[in-house]
C-alpha cells in the first residue's frame, strides 16, 4: 500500500510501456500524426515503431489508415475513444503510485 | 524502448512529450507571426500615406488586399517547412485568429449595413463608431491568449504592451485623423514581429 493508505490500482500494461506511451501522449495531443513524424518524436526504429502501433491498433486505442500523399505512401495513426479512455485511466491509476498525489 | 518504467517517469515521459509537442508548434510560429507583423505595418503606412494624399477613408479597404496576401504567402511558407500534425494547441491558436478575422469582418460589415441603413431612413449625423480601437482591442486580446496556450511569455507580454501603447496612441491622436491608423504598426511590430523574431532566434539555436 502507498503511504497515503490507498491501494495501488493495477496499470495498463499496453500503456505502461515506452514507446507506446510516448505514442499515445503524442497522439492524445494530436489526435493523429503520421508514422514518419512519430519515428522522429520517438526515436524509434521503424520496425519496433511499426510493432508498437499494431499492439495499439490490436487493442482498438489507435487507427492505422494506409494511404497516399502524393505519390509517397502514407500511414496515418489516430487516437480513438477507446485508446483515450484508456490513457485517462492509466495516468488516474498513475497517481495511486505517486505519495501525496490527489486522486 | 519496450521495458517497464516507474509511475514517475511515465508521467515525466507524458508531461515531457506534450511539451515537446507545444515547443514545436511555438517554434513553427516565428515566420508567420514575422511575415503578418510586416504586412500588418506596411499596410498601415500604405494606407496611412494615401489618405492623407487622397483624403479617402476609403484606403482602408487595403487590408482586404493584406488579409490575401497573408493567406497567399502562408501557403507558400508551409509548403516548404517542416511537417507538423495540428495539435490541441495549434487547433486553438487557429481558432482564435480565425474568431478574429470573423469578428473583424463581422463588425466591419455591420458597421456599414448601419451606415446604409441610416441613409436609407434617413437619419443625419455621422455615425461615431471607433472601428480602430476595437480592432486594436481585438488584436491585442487574441495575441494575448496566443501567448498564453503557447505558454510563451514574450508573446503575451508583448502583446499586453502593443495593445496598451495603441490605445494609447488612439488617445492622443485626433478623431478622423488618417494618423490613427499608425496605431497597426506599433502593434505589428510589439506584438507580432518582437515575439516572432525572438520565437526564431530560438528555433535557429
Amino acid at each position: 500500500m502507498p503511504d497515503n493508505g490507498k491501494l495501488f490500482k493495477p496499470l495498463d500494461p499496453l500503456l505502461h510501456s515506452e514507446l507506446r506511451l510516448a505514442v499515445m501522449s503524442i497522439l492524445l495531443d494530436a489526435g493523429s500524426a503520421d508514422f514518419v513524424y512519430l519515428k522522429a518524436e520517438t526515436g524509434a526504429t521503424s520496425g519496433n515503431l511499426s510493432v508498437q502501433l499494431d499492439k495499439l491498433q490490436q487493442a482498438g486505442y489507435i487507427e492505422v489508415t494506409k494511404g497516399f500523399k502524393g505519390k509517397m505512401p502514407q500511414t496515418v495513426c489516430s487516437i480513438t475513444d477507446r485508446g483515450r479512455d484508456a490513457f485517462a485511466a492509466y495516468v488516474d491509476a498513475l497517481r495511486s503510485y505517486i505519495p501525496g498525489s490527489k486522486n | 524502448m519496450e521495458n517497464n518504467f516507474s509511475a514517475e517517469n511515465s508521467l515525466r515521459l507524458i508531461a515531457e512529450t506534450i511539451e515537446r509537442s507545444r515547443r514545436t508548434i511555438a517554434k513553427n510560429s516565428g515566420k508567420p507571426l514575422i511575415l503578418w507583423g510586416a504586412l500588418v505595418a506596411v499596410t498601415a503606412i500604405v494606407i496611412w500615406a494615401l489618405w492623407s494624399k487622397t483624403g479617402s477613408a476609403a484606403w482602408n479597404f487595403l487590408w482586404f488586399a493584406m488579409s490575401a496576401i497573408g493567406a497567399v504567402s502562408m501557403r507558400f511558407m508551409t509548403r516548404n517547412s517542416e511537417k507538423v500534425p495540428d495539435t490541441e494547441v495549434s487547433r486553438m491558436l487557429g481558432k482564435i485568429w480565425m474568431w478574429f478575422g470573423i469578428f473583424s469582418t463581422g463588425f466591419f460589415a455591420l458597421v456599414w449595413a448601419a451606415w446604409g441603413l441610416r441613409c436609407a431612413i434617413g437619419i443625419e449625423g455621422p455615425l461615431r463608431v471607433d472601428l480602430t480601437l476595437i480592432i486594436v482591442l481585438l488584436m491585442g486580446l487574441c495575441g494575448t491568449l496566443s501567448g498564453a496556450a503557447l505558454k510563451f511569455k514574450p508573446i503575451t507580454i508583448s502583446s499586453v504592451v502593443a495593445t496598451a501603447l495603441s490605445v494609447l496612441f488612439l488617445m492622443v491622436m485626433p478623431e478622423g485623423s488618417a494618423l490613427r491608423i499608425l496605431t497597426f504598426v506599433i502593434l505589428g511590430l510589439f506584438a507580432l514581429i518582437i515575439p516572432g523574431v525572438i520565437l526564431q532566434k530560438q528555433t535557429n539555436n
